[in-house]
Protein backbone atom coordinates (compact mmCIF):
# COMPACT_ATOMS: atom_id res chain seq x y z
CA UNK A 1 0.00 0.00 0.00
CA UNK A 2 2.24 3.01 -1.00
CA UNK A 3 1.96 5.67 0.79
CA UNK A 4 0.77 4.30 3.79
CA UNK A 5 2.82 4.22 6.58
CA UNK A 6 1.19 4.13 10.20
CA UNK A 7 1.22 7.50 12.36
CA UNK A 8 2.47 9.43 8.90
CA UNK A 9 0.54 11.38 6.79
CA UNK A 10 -1.58 10.00 3.77
CA UNK A 11 0.48 10.11 0.75
CA UNK A 12 -1.06 13.12 -2.11
CA UNK A 13 -0.96 10.14 -4.34
CA UNK A 14 -3.75 7.78 -2.01
CA UNK A 15 -5.47 10.62 -1.21
CA UNK A 16 -6.30 11.60 -5.18
CA UNK A 17 -7.45 7.84 -5.53
CA UNK A 18 -9.31 8.19 -2.51
CA UNK A 19 -11.03 11.07 -4.11
CA UNK A 20 -11.46 9.45 -7.38
CA UNK A 21 -13.10 5.89 -5.07
CA UNK A 22 -10.34 4.01 -6.43
CA UNK A 23 -8.99 2.75 -3.31
CA UNK A 24 -9.21 -0.84 -2.51
CA UNK A 25 -11.03 -1.71 1.12
CA UNK A 26 -7.55 -2.22 2.72
CA UNK A 27 -6.41 1.12 2.22
CA UNK A 28 -9.83 2.84 1.72
CA UNK A 29 -10.05 1.39 5.85
CA UNK A 30 -6.84 3.22 6.69
CA UNK A 31 -7.21 6.44 5.06
CA UNK A 32 -10.75 7.03 6.26
CA UNK A 33 -9.48 6.24 9.76
CA UNK A 34 -6.54 9.16 9.17
CA UNK A 35 -9.04 11.91 8.26
CA UNK A 36 -10.98 11.54 11.06
CA UNK A 37 -8.20 13.02 12.93
CA UNK A 38 -5.76 14.50 10.81
CA UNK A 39 -6.22 18.67 9.79
CA UNK A 40 -3.41 18.57 7.41
CA UNK A 41 -4.51 15.77 5.17
CA UNK A 42 -7.93 17.25 5.39
CA UNK A 43 -6.50 20.54 4.17
CA UNK A 44 -4.84 18.27 1.74
CA UNK A 45 -7.92 16.55 0.72
CA UNK A 46 -9.95 19.49 -0.11
CA UNK A 47 -7.05 20.95 -2.20
CA UNK A 48 -7.15 18.07 -4.27
CA UNK A 49 -10.81 17.96 -4.25
CA UNK A 50 -11.05 22.25 -5.67
CA UNK A 51 -8.18 21.71 -7.96
CA UNK A 52 -10.36 18.53 -9.49
CA UNK A 53 -13.52 20.93 -9.44
CA UNK A 54 -11.63 23.26 -11.38
CA UNK A 55 -10.73 20.64 -14.43
CA UNK A 56 -14.87 19.47 -14.05
CA UNK A 57 -15.80 22.38 -14.65
CA UNK A 58 -14.06 23.04 -18.11
CA UNK A 59 -17.41 22.93 -20.82
CA UNK A 60 -17.85 20.02 -22.46
CA UNK A 61 -17.54 20.72 -26.23
CA UNK A 62 -19.55 19.98 -29.00
CA UNK A 63 -18.08 18.59 -31.95
CA UNK A 64 -18.44 20.71 -34.97
CA UNK A 65 -20.85 19.54 -37.45
CA UNK A 66 -18.75 19.62 -40.25
CA UNK A 67 -16.56 16.84 -38.27
CA UNK A 68 -19.77 15.01 -37.59
CA UNK A 69 -20.65 15.24 -41.39
CA UNK A 70 -16.79 14.27 -42.82
CA UNK A 71 -16.61 11.31 -40.48
CA UNK A 72 -19.80 9.77 -42.31
CA UNK A 73 -19.82 9.01 -45.91
CA UNK A 74 -20.35 12.32 -48.24
CA UNK A 75 -19.52 11.96 -51.84
CA UNK A 76 -19.50 8.43 -51.26
CA UNK A 77 -22.99 8.31 -51.47
CA UNK A 78 -24.02 9.93 -54.72
CA UNK A 79 -21.58 7.47 -56.41
CA UNK A 80 -23.39 4.47 -54.31
CA UNK A 81 -26.83 5.49 -55.72
CA UNK A 82 -25.51 5.82 -59.14
CA UNK A 83 -23.98 2.41 -59.12
CA UNK A 84 -20.39 3.82 -59.61
CA UNK A 85 -18.27 2.72 -56.62
CA UNK A 86 -15.97 -0.08 -56.58
CA UNK A 87 -17.14 -3.59 -55.24
CA UNK A 88 -15.10 -3.12 -51.76
CA UNK A 89 -16.24 0.41 -51.30
CA UNK A 90 -19.87 -0.43 -51.99
CA UNK A 91 -19.93 -3.21 -49.19
CA UNK A 92 -18.20 -0.45 -46.86
CA UNK A 93 -21.31 1.86 -47.54
CA UNK A 94 -23.94 -0.79 -47.45
CA UNK A 95 -22.41 -1.86 -44.39
CA UNK A 96 -22.34 1.34 -43.22
CA UNK A 97 -25.96 2.36 -43.97
CA UNK A 98 -27.36 -0.47 -42.18
CA UNK A 99 -26.59 1.21 -38.97
CA UNK A 100 -26.52 4.41 -39.47
CA UNK A 101 -29.35 6.78 -39.62
CA UNK A 102 -27.70 9.79 -40.60
CA UNK A 103 -26.28 8.57 -43.41
CA UNK A 104 -29.90 7.17 -44.47
CA UNK A 105 -31.01 9.92 -44.60
CA UNK A 106 -28.43 11.54 -46.86
CA UNK A 107 -29.00 8.99 -48.65
CA UNK A 108 -32.33 9.38 -49.18
CA UNK A 109 -32.44 12.88 -49.36
CA UNK A 110 -29.38 12.37 -52.40
CA UNK A 111 -31.82 10.06 -53.84
CA UNK A 112 -34.97 12.66 -54.03
CA UNK A 113 -32.86 15.12 -55.58
CA UNK A 114 -31.79 12.91 -57.95
CA UNK A 115 -35.08 11.83 -58.85
CA UNK A 116 -36.45 15.29 -59.04
CA UNK A 117 -33.55 16.60 -61.35
CA UNK A 118 -34.47 13.06 -63.52
CA UNK A 119 -38.42 13.81 -63.63
CA UNK A 120 -37.22 17.93 -65.10
CA UNK A 121 -39.94 17.80 -68.15
CA UNK A 122 -37.68 17.82 -71.34
CA UNK A 123 -38.51 21.09 -73.35
CA UNK A 124 -39.37 21.87 -76.69
CA UNK A 125 -37.01 24.34 -78.04
CA UNK A 126 -38.43 27.74 -78.43
CA UNK A 127 -40.62 28.40 -81.76
CA UNK A 128 -37.87 30.63 -83.73
CA UNK A 129 -35.17 28.51 -82.91
CA UNK A 130 -37.29 25.35 -84.25
CA UNK A 131 -37.28 27.64 -87.26
CA UNK A 132 -33.63 28.46 -87.94
CA UNK A 133 -33.59 24.74 -87.56
CA UNK A 134 -35.11 24.07 -90.02
CA UNK A 135 -33.72 26.47 -92.24
CA UNK A 136 -30.73 25.13 -91.56
CA UNK A 137 -31.78 21.36 -92.33
CA UNK A 138 -33.54 22.25 -95.49
CA UNK A 139 -29.77 23.74 -96.72
CA UNK A 140 -28.23 20.92 -95.95
CA UNK A 141 -30.06 18.50 -97.10
CA UNK A 142 -29.93 20.42 -100.86
CA UNK A 143 -25.96 19.92 -100.26
CA UNK A 144 -27.02 16.33 -99.79
CA UNK A 145 -28.91 16.45 -103.05
CA UNK A 146 -26.27 18.06 -104.71
CA UNK A 147 -23.25 16.02 -103.59
CA UNK A 148 -25.71 12.65 -104.13
CA UNK A 149 -26.35 13.55 -107.59
CA UNK A 150 -22.62 14.22 -108.25
CA UNK A 151 -21.27 10.68 -106.29
CA UNK A 152 -24.60 8.61 -108.68
CA UNK A 153 -23.43 10.47 -112.00
CA UNK A 154 -19.78 9.55 -111.56
CA UNK A 155 -21.22 5.87 -110.45
CA UNK A 156 -23.34 5.48 -113.25
CA UNK A 157 -20.30 6.79 -115.86
CA UNK A 158 -17.81 4.58 -114.03
CA UNK A 159 -19.97 1.22 -114.33
CA UNK A 160 -20.61 2.35 -118.15
CA UNK A 161 -16.77 2.02 -118.43
CA UNK A 162 -16.45 -1.45 -116.75
CA UNK A 163 -19.41 -2.86 -118.76
CA UNK A 164 -17.85 -1.54 -122.06
CA UNK A 165 -14.31 -2.79 -121.40
CA UNK A 166 -12.97 -6.52 -121.65
CA UNK A 167 -12.44 -6.79 -117.82
CA UNK A 168 -15.59 -6.95 -114.96
CA UNK A 169 -15.22 -5.24 -111.70
CA UNK A 170 -17.45 -7.38 -110.07
CA UNK A 171 -15.70 -7.06 -106.16
CA UNK A 172 -16.66 -3.82 -105.39
CA UNK A 173 -19.75 -3.32 -103.60
CA UNK A 174 -20.74 0.00 -105.02
CA UNK A 175 -23.49 0.36 -103.08
CA UNK A 176 -21.27 0.60 -99.84
CA UNK A 177 -18.90 2.45 -101.72
CA UNK A 178 -21.73 5.01 -102.43
CA UNK A 179 -22.92 5.32 -99.01
CA UNK A 180 -19.43 6.17 -97.61
CA UNK A 181 -18.57 8.35 -100.13
CA UNK A 182 -22.36 10.17 -99.15
CA UNK A 183 -21.57 10.24 -96.15
CA UNK A 184 -18.42 11.59 -95.79
CA UNK A 185 -19.52 14.33 -98.22
CA UNK A 186 -21.94 14.93 -95.95
CA UNK A 187 -20.30 15.68 -92.56
CA UNK A 188 -16.66 16.84 -94.05
CA UNK A 189 -17.15 20.51 -95.43
CA UNK A 190 -13.57 20.33 -97.38
CA UNK A 191 -14.42 17.26 -98.95
CA UNK A 192 -15.05 17.70 -103.02
CA UNK A 193 -16.84 15.04 -104.99
CA UNK A 194 -14.21 14.30 -107.56
CA UNK A 195 -16.52 13.52 -110.82
CA UNK A 196 -15.99 10.56 -112.83
CA UNK A 197 -14.25 11.49 -116.74
CA UNK A 198 -16.12 9.31 -119.26
CA UNK A 199 -14.20 7.78 -121.86
CA UNK A 200 -14.55 10.79 -124.19
CA UNK A 201 -13.35 13.25 -121.78
CA UNK A 202 -16.38 14.94 -121.26
CA UNK A 203 -17.75 15.27 -117.25
CA UNK A 204 -21.22 13.74 -117.12
CA UNK B 1 -20.98 -0.18 -22.49
CA UNK B 2 -21.40 -3.73 -21.85
CA UNK B 3 -18.52 -5.66 -22.37
CA UNK B 4 -19.68 -8.61 -24.75
CA UNK B 5 -21.33 -6.21 -27.52
CA UNK B 6 -20.04 -5.03 -30.06
CA UNK B 7 -20.97 -1.87 -30.87
CA UNK B 8 -21.78 -0.52 -34.64
CA UNK B 9 -19.74 2.17 -35.91
CA UNK B 10 -22.83 4.47 -35.77
CA UNK B 11 -23.12 3.64 -32.06
CA UNK B 12 -19.23 4.85 -31.19
CA UNK B 13 -19.57 8.12 -33.36
CA UNK B 14 -22.73 9.42 -31.61
CA UNK B 15 -21.76 8.22 -28.05
CA UNK B 16 -18.07 8.45 -28.51
CA UNK B 17 -17.72 11.17 -30.39
CA UNK B 18 -18.20 14.20 -28.09
CA UNK B 19 -15.82 12.40 -25.33
CA UNK B 20 -13.20 12.05 -28.12
CA UNK B 21 -13.58 15.39 -29.51
CA UNK B 22 -13.13 16.86 -26.15
CA UNK B 23 -10.25 14.72 -25.33
CA UNK B 24 -8.46 15.75 -28.04
CA UNK B 25 -9.18 19.89 -27.63
CA UNK B 26 -8.51 19.44 -24.01
CA UNK B 27 -4.67 17.85 -24.51
CA UNK B 28 -4.17 20.24 -27.74
CA UNK B 29 -5.88 23.14 -27.24
CA UNK B 30 -6.80 23.25 -30.77
CA UNK B 31 -10.31 22.84 -32.34
CA UNK B 32 -9.16 21.82 -35.62
CA UNK B 33 -6.69 19.28 -34.14
CA UNK B 34 -9.40 18.13 -32.07
CA UNK B 35 -11.57 17.76 -34.89
CA UNK B 36 -8.76 15.91 -36.90
CA UNK B 37 -8.43 13.48 -34.13
CA UNK B 38 -12.43 12.35 -33.67
CA UNK B 39 -12.17 12.08 -37.73
CA UNK B 40 -9.02 9.98 -37.69
CA UNK B 41 -9.90 8.17 -34.67
CA UNK B 42 -13.40 6.97 -36.23
CA UNK B 43 -12.26 5.75 -39.22
CA UNK B 44 -9.55 3.99 -37.34
CA UNK B 45 -12.24 2.81 -35.17
CA UNK B 46 -14.61 1.78 -38.19
CA UNK B 47 -11.75 -0.50 -39.65
CA UNK B 48 -10.97 -2.29 -36.76
CA UNK B 49 -14.42 -3.41 -35.71
CA UNK B 50 -14.45 -6.00 -38.11
CA UNK B 51 -11.85 -7.29 -36.12
CA UNK B 52 -12.93 -6.48 -32.81
CA UNK B 53 -13.40 -8.89 -29.67
CA UNK B 54 -16.00 -8.06 -27.30
CA UNK B 55 -13.84 -7.10 -24.17
CA UNK B 56 -13.06 -3.81 -22.87
CA UNK B 57 -14.74 -1.89 -25.34
CA UNK B 58 -13.93 1.42 -23.51
CA UNK B 59 -9.81 0.54 -23.12
CA UNK B 60 -9.95 -0.23 -26.71
CA UNK B 61 -11.36 2.62 -27.75
CA UNK B 62 -8.95 5.33 -26.05
CA UNK B 63 -5.92 2.97 -26.55
CA UNK B 64 -7.14 3.80 -30.63
CA UNK B 65 -7.36 7.46 -29.63
CA UNK B 66 -4.36 7.93 -27.63
CA UNK B 67 -2.22 6.37 -30.92
CA UNK B 68 -3.86 8.36 -33.30
CA UNK B 69 -3.33 11.53 -31.01
CA UNK B 70 0.54 10.37 -30.77
CA UNK B 71 0.89 9.76 -34.54
CA UNK B 72 -0.59 13.15 -35.11
CA UNK B 73 1.62 14.60 -32.52
CA UNK B 74 4.40 12.65 -34.23
CA UNK B 75 3.27 13.92 -37.42
CA UNK B 76 3.60 17.30 -36.63
CA UNK B 77 6.63 17.52 -34.10
CA UNK B 78 5.44 20.28 -32.28
CA UNK B 79 3.82 21.32 -29.30
CA UNK B 80 0.18 21.83 -28.94
CA UNK B 81 0.38 25.05 -27.79
CA UNK B 82 -2.33 27.19 -29.51
CA UNK B 83 -4.74 29.93 -27.38
CA UNK B 84 -8.12 29.05 -26.40
CA UNK B 85 -10.48 30.18 -29.36
CA UNK B 86 -13.69 31.86 -29.46
CA UNK B 87 -15.28 28.44 -30.17
CA UNK B 88 -15.41 27.56 -26.20
CA UNK B 89 -17.32 30.45 -25.83
CA UNK B 90 -20.48 28.66 -28.14
CA UNK B 91 -19.95 25.60 -27.96
CA UNK B 92 -21.01 25.28 -24.63
CA UNK B 93 -23.55 22.12 -23.92
CA UNK B 94 -25.40 24.00 -21.18
CA UNK B 95 -26.05 27.95 -21.25
CA UNK B 96 -25.71 29.33 -18.00
CA UNK B 97 -26.08 32.98 -16.67
CA UNK B 98 -23.65 35.43 -18.64
CA UNK B 99 -22.09 36.15 -14.90
CA UNK B 100 -21.23 32.73 -15.03
CA UNK B 101 -20.18 32.56 -18.51
CA UNK B 102 -17.51 34.83 -17.95
CA UNK B 103 -16.46 33.42 -14.74
CA UNK B 104 -16.29 29.71 -16.06
CA UNK B 105 -14.86 31.16 -19.39
CA UNK B 106 -11.91 32.77 -17.43
CA UNK B 107 -11.60 29.64 -15.06
CA UNK B 108 -12.05 27.26 -18.06
CA UNK B 109 -9.48 29.38 -19.86
CA UNK B 110 -6.73 29.25 -17.17
CA UNK B 111 -7.19 25.81 -16.24
CA UNK B 112 -7.03 24.86 -20.01
CA UNK B 113 -3.81 27.00 -20.19
CA UNK B 114 -2.85 25.16 -17.36
CA UNK B 115 -3.31 21.80 -18.88
CA UNK B 116 -1.58 22.59 -21.93
CA UNK B 117 1.88 23.04 -19.86
CA UNK B 118 1.28 19.84 -18.02
CA UNK B 119 3.91 16.98 -19.01
CA UNK B 120 2.00 15.01 -21.94
CA UNK B 121 2.06 11.95 -19.52
CA UNK B 122 0.55 13.91 -16.86
CA UNK B 123 -1.45 15.84 -19.26
CA UNK B 124 -3.64 12.52 -21.07
CA UNK B 125 -4.09 10.62 -18.12
CA UNK B 126 -5.88 13.96 -15.86
CA UNK B 127 -7.56 14.55 -18.89
CA UNK B 128 -8.97 11.07 -19.23
CA UNK B 129 -9.57 10.93 -15.74
CA UNK B 130 -11.11 14.36 -15.35
CA UNK B 131 -13.06 15.34 -18.49
CA UNK B 132 -12.91 11.81 -20.15
CA UNK B 133 -14.35 10.53 -17.00
CA UNK B 134 -12.41 6.83 -17.63
CA UNK B 135 -11.57 5.08 -13.92
CA UNK B 136 -7.63 4.28 -13.44
CA UNK B 137 -8.67 0.70 -14.93
CA UNK B 138 -9.54 1.69 -18.22
CA UNK B 139 -7.34 4.37 -18.34
CA UNK B 140 -4.18 1.72 -17.67
CA UNK B 141 -5.59 -0.20 -20.39
CA UNK B 142 -5.85 2.77 -22.42
CA UNK B 143 -2.21 4.35 -21.93
CA UNK B 144 -0.86 0.47 -21.58
CA UNK B 145 0.63 1.19 -17.57
CA UNK B 146 0.24 -0.11 -14.65
CA UNK B 147 -2.57 0.83 -12.39
CA UNK B 148 0.02 2.89 -9.86
CA UNK B 149 1.42 4.70 -12.50
CA UNK B 150 -1.23 6.18 -13.65
CA UNK B 151 -2.55 6.82 -9.55
CA UNK B 152 0.40 8.84 -9.42
CA UNK B 153 0.49 10.81 -12.93
CA UNK B 154 -3.13 11.76 -12.00
CA UNK B 155 -1.91 13.43 -8.84
CA UNK B 156 1.09 14.68 -10.01
CA UNK B 157 -0.95 16.43 -12.86
CA UNK B 158 -3.55 17.56 -10.56
CA UNK B 159 -0.74 18.80 -8.16
CA UNK B 160 1.48 20.92 -10.60
CA UNK B 161 -2.20 21.93 -12.23
CA UNK B 162 -2.88 23.73 -8.68
CA UNK B 163 0.46 25.12 -8.24
CA UNK B 164 -0.06 26.93 -11.81
CA UNK B 165 -3.30 28.13 -10.96
CA UNK B 166 -2.73 29.19 -7.64
CA UNK B 167 0.78 31.04 -8.61
CA UNK B 168 1.11 32.02 -12.10
CA UNK B 169 4.04 32.32 -13.30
Amino acid sequence: MAGLIPNRHVSGEVLSAYLDGELQSGELDVVVDHLGGCQACIAEFHELKETRAWLRTLPELAVPDRVVRSVHYGPELSAFLDGELGLVEQREVTDHLAGCLYCREELQELDAARVAIRSLPRLEPPVLLEVAARRTGHTRRWRLVTVTAGVAAALIVALGVAASGPEQVADIDLDSFADRHVARASVEPGFAVIPAVGPTGATP
Amino acid sequence: MADDLVPSWEDVARLYGRKIYNFAYRLTGNPDDAADLVQEVLLRVRKGLAGYTPGSFEGWLWRITRNAFLDSVRKKKRRPESPLPDEDRWTMATSPSPDEVLASVRLSENVQAALLKLPMEFRESVVLCDVVGLSYEEIATAIDAPIGTVRSRIHRGRKLLREMLTWPV
